[in-house]
């Protein structure tokens, strides 16, 4: 029986050399059902061409290294099975909304500036002393914020808002999430400190609530319903009587 | 980004359809004031069944206002948090007693109406 192919088509792109990316398209095998994107790409790196340039590392869907698009979708490449494309060629392309250093590497600088940005460390107005021991933390309390903590910043969720795109100054889905992650954790006091990111027109409030966000989230993280908790409760704080802020 | 992000995925051409949908209520809303203006100008000048225009916008505008509503409204699970008991209401219930209250508050304005319309 013939060997089964598939066609990759990646985007190629040297700033040194090219003045747009265009895409470049790989016919490899196709020998196994469990291959991924990923794999595929490996394959044209290691036996067709090395110089094609992407960003990987686990290859397990934790790292969250290896966000493309792929056929349109942002997706982690190392969780596309080429079974799903298969016949019709798979479209790789870099991550929607970043620029672009090379082939489907994106710049991430503007991204990490912006988690920075929500002060995602637990803040407390006073330490407790060391003799105390660690925090206590019951189950119920890390409840509460578990789903936030998931995420692994691979950017899908940017590359999915089109409200991003259209704008690249909005603090953007992740951001928000690792925010409210830290402001619903029992051990923190530093809502007051993250509210000027947050609470500003380039924060929670240039969110429309697409949704895409959360639908293109490889771990469930959920960020738009985190975006949508964290206006209802910065307003709620603004309207409610002094009694209820900390 | 391309001024046609939005026709090519459904769920982003939804979102905009949902967006949308102020635009009709809008216009809704002027025209029901022309409306009101001219039954202000006297029973005798006005019957609605002579703006049959406005009949047949309305209910166009009533689609567009149900999608808007009913958009609105499933997503009211995923973003308010009750909790009761040291436990969270399930979304599902909230988005459920919304649309009960949405079909009650609806049905009492439906009665005032046709009451004081009698």
């Amino acid at each position: 029986m013939a060997e089964k192919r598939i066609t990759i088509k990646a985007t190629r792109f040297d700033p040194d050399k090219d003045e747009k990316p265009h895409l470049q398209s790989y016919d490899i095998p196709f020998a196994d059902e469990s291959m991924v994107v990923l794999d595929a790409l490996n394959h044209i790196k290691s036996y067709v061409d090395g110089s094609l340039s992407y960003r990987w590392s686990c290859r397990m869907g934790i790292c969250g290294s290896c966000g493309m698009m792929v056929n349109g979708t942002p997706k982690l490449t190392c969780n596309a099975f080429l079974r799903d494309y298969w016949p019709r060629p798979v479209i790789v392309e870099p991550l929607n909304n970043f620029p672009v250093i090379r082939d489907l590497v994106i710049d991430m600088d503007g991204f990490m500036h912006k988690l920075k940005s929500v002060k995602p460390w637990i803040i407390r107005k006073q330490e407790i002393p060391l003799g105390a021991g660690a925090h206590r933390q019951l189950p119920a309390q890390i409840d509460e914020f578990r789903q936030f903590s998931e995420c692994i910043n691979c950017m899908l969720c940017y590359a999915a808002c089109p409200v991003y795109g259209l704008n690249d100054e909005f603090l953007g889905p992740a951001a928000i999430a690792l925010a409210r992650r830290y402001n619903l954790d029992s051990r923190d006091q530093g809502l007051k400190e993250r509210l000027p990111m947050l609470a500003d027109a380039e924060g929670i409030w240039e969110c429309s609530f697409v949704g895409e966000c959360s639908v293109v989230c490889p771990k469930g993280v959920d960020p738009a319903k985190a975006i949508q908790q964290t206006k209802l409760d910065t307003t709620m704080r603004f309207v409610l009587p002094y009694g209820n802020r900390d | 980004m391309p001024s046609g992000w939005w026709v090519r995925k459904r769920h982003y051409f939804l979102y905009m359809v949902r967006e949308f949908t102020a635009v009709p209520l809008a216009l809704w809303l002027l025209w029901l004031l022309i409306e009101i203006k001219r039954a202000g100008d006297g029973p005798a000048g006005y019957s609605p069944h002579s703006s049959t225009a406005f009949v047949v916008f309305s209910v166009i505008c009533l689609a567009f206002s149900l999608y808007h509503s009913i958009t609105f409204l499933r997503l009211s699970g995923v973003i308010i948090r009750i909790k009761l008991l040291d436990r969270q209401l399930p979304s599902m219930l909230i988005t459920a007693s919304m649309f009960a209250m949405w079909a009650l508050a609806s049905i009492v304005i439906a009665a005032v109406l046709i009451g004081f319309g009698r």
